[in-house]
């Protein structure tokens, strides 16, 4: 898995590629958390690299998106891969983050 | 011929009577049964004594050990105190083979008589009766049976035969006859009631029915085990309990009379002088000896007998996983207390419910065996919970508490149906041998909400409507997806019967964790007399809402 992180204004982008599988859900989240806590503004996810996702990757963005909703800040998710979009559907994700 | 049909039908009568009775005296006691031996853990003599109770108001052995099998996985008894009550369930067993001993010809005429008037006067229609009548009708059934039993060969050279059978049944004959008899109908006492008819028809003697009712004492504990098919774990230390009751037993009794017959005394002879020189009488104190020899030591060297039977059948994951950890019998006295011990319990099965499904990511995960057994014990758990919160309610909790037992009651039937919906689901995605993209995608969705579920029993209110919003409705999407499969290449093929299936338990597994999200949501807005005085009707129309998604 790898992860790049871009500031644009008061939004922060982190571009996502590989499996959101168990073993990366740790570093994943802790990334996201990272973002959650030292910024104030607005998070956007970039999931167009990413081709596998387990419920391990899907409770890590629960946990920062939780985290999102209590601070009254946005997480958005994009370019998702249709399977990834469908695991997204079926898992009622779609309904809790914003899609893009 | 006449003799042989008479006796068959004797022997007909006996079995269906013995039948009819144990299975409604097990229904008309069962209760009290049960109640009584959740008392039993005070002493070994208190087991014993509570055994004996039970054995003799079941007239079954095998009875009170699958009860007492139930309540030690229900976590209501350990092992050890089990033990006692198993011994003394074959000590109870005893009563029926006195009854068989004395001389009861009129009686079952009379019993017979007052059955039939019974059943005319509908008596066996008014639930106080009904039960009762069962066990009457049992009871002239066995009587009537071995009546025909005793009455068969008196028209035969009774002596002639005896002279035979004394010349043709070798001591070991006998015991493997007994034996063989007890494993086929699975009892000692059916044989030895057999016997004793036999013996008041002078075809038998004493020293001939003390080896076949030896071999039977033996042979019905072997088709204990025999029986218990595959039965593991505390289940069948149970039945090696039996086995070692039956034993030591048999072991006891026989070098008593070993011990006598090298002091130059003649125990057959004893035997008979204590039965008042009535066989049969003797013949059932023989019964009750093999019974008390190895009740006793083995009851009251319980923490040996547990270590043996342990070592035969080594506790199983689900004996571990079956065991209640809050709720007991003595909290049942509390209300208050009762009430949250029941409650942490269904916490507890809320937190374990991601146990029944499979981790497709893990390379680790646990087999589809110990998911069984996970399930199976998650299921035990919650039918003790009903019966601890059904027994709760019998007692006649005040009304605020009635209403936390009804909606803990609800709560506890919901975490029960999503048990048995993720073991099916679980057992549809392990089906497949290569399992499909939409199959990972459904088990690896389904995951992630019940692991949220279980992580919002420790969260706030907030973490609930989470979950009642990712458990929403999704019925179009769903259907979408049926479509599209039927469309698809798999459209025909056992895969896709099975990705559907997969489908509709996933549904109803979202279905019903946004019921026990909801469920859960309610007793937090009680708590909140703000929220609850707005919210009674709020918290109605969520669940009718649960209900129609």
């Amino acid at each position: 898995m790898h992860i790049e992180r871009e500031q644009l204004g008061s939004e922060v982008v982190l571009k996502v590629a590989g499996r959101l599988d168990t073993p990366n859900a740790k570093p994943f989240e802790a990334s996201l958390m990272e973002v959650v806590t030292t910024t104030d503004g607005g998070l956007l996810v970039n999931l167009a690299g990413v081709d596998y996702v387990s419920s391990s990757g899907l409770r890590a963005l629960l946990v920062a998106g939780k985290a999102m909703r209590t601070a009254k800040r946005k997480l958005t998710l994009s370019s998702l891969q249709p399977q990834i979009r469908e695991v997204f559907d079926i898992s009622g994700f779609s309904t809790l983050f914003e899609i893009t | 011929m006449a003799i042989i049909a008479q006796i068959l039908a004797g022997l007909g009568l006996l079995f269906v009577g013995l039948k009819i009775m144990s299975t409604h005296l097990q229904q008309a006691t069962g209760r009290r049964v049960r109640h009584l031996l959740r008392t039993a853990t005070r002493s070994p003599f208190a087991g014993l004594l509570c055994g004996t109770l039970a054995g003799a108001a079941t007239q079954s052995s095998n009875a009170v050990a699958v009860i007492s099998g139930n309540l030690v996985r229900g976590g209501v008894l350990a092992t050890r105190d089990a033990i006692p009550i198993v011994a003394g369930g074959n000590v109870g067993t005893a009563a029926l083979v006195f009854v068989a001993a004395i001389d009861f010809r009129l009686l079952v005429l009379y019993l017979v008589a007052m059955v039939g008037f019974g059943f005319q006067f509908k008596l066996d229609r008014r639930p106080a009766f009904k039960e009762w009548m069962g066990v009457a009708l049992g009871l002239a059934l066995v009587l009537l049976g071995l009546d025909y039993i005793k009455q068969g060969p008196r028209a035969l050279d009774v002596s002639a035969l005896a002279a035979f059978l004394d010349t043709g049944i070798s001591p070991w004959i006998g015991f493997l006859l007994g034996l063989i008899a007890a494993a086929v109908s699975q009892s000692s006492s059916t044989p030895t009631i057999l016997v004793v008819a036999l013996m008041q028809s002078q075809v038998l003697g004493l020293d001939d029915s003390i080896v076949i009712v030896m071999g039977a004492n033996l042979g019905s504990g072997i088709s204990a085990v025999l029986t218990a098919g595959e039965l593991e774990g505390t289940g069948r230390q149970l039945c090696y309990v039996h086995v070692l009751v039956k034993a030591v037993g048999c072991l006891l009794v026989g070098a008593v009379f070993l011990a006598a017959g090298w002091l130059g005394a003649e125990p057959v002879a004893l035997l008979s002088q204590m039965g008042g020189g009535k066989a049969s009488a003797s013949l059932s104190l023989l019964f009750l000896a093999l019974q008390v020899a190895g009740a006793v030591p083995v009851s009251f060297a319980r923490g040996v007998t547990e270590a043996v039977a342990a070592r035969l059948s080594p506790p199983t994951m689900e004996d571990g996983a079956s065991k209640p950890r809050f709720i007991h019998e003595r909290a049942l006295g509390d209300f208050a207390t009762a009430l949250d011990l029941a409650e942490q319990e269904i916490m507890r099965l809320v937190k374990l419910l991601p146990t029944l499904l499979p981790d497709l990511d893990q390379q680790d995960q646990s087999g589809p065996a110990e998911r069984l057994a996970l399930w199976r014990g998650a299921n035990a758990i919650g039918v003790a919970i009903e019966q601890f919160l059904s027994d709760l309610i019998a007692r006649g909790v005040p009304r605020g508490s009635l209403e936390t037992a009804l909606h803990l009651q609800a709560l506890v039937e919901t975490v029960r149906t999503l048990q048995d919906t993720l073991h099916a689901f679980t057992e549809v995605v392990e089906g497949f041998a290569d399992l499909p993209p939409l199959g990972f995608n459904l088990s690896e969705s389904l995951r992630t909400i019940i692991l949220s579920l279980a992580d919002a029993t420790d969260g706030d209110a907030e973490d609930l409507d989470l979950i009642i919003t990712l458990a929403g409705d999704r019925s179009d999407l769903l259907s979408r997806i049926r479509r599209q499969l039927a469309a698809s290449a798999l459209g025909t093929g056992e895969d896709a019967r099975q990705l559907l299936l997969a489908t509709s338990l996933f549904e109803r597994g979202v279905w019903l964790v946004r019921r026990g999200a909801v469920a859960l949501r309610a007793p937090e807005n009680e708590a909140n007399p703000v929220v609850n005085a707005a919210s009674g009707e709020a918290r109605k129309r969520e669940e009718a809402d649960a209900h129609r998604t």
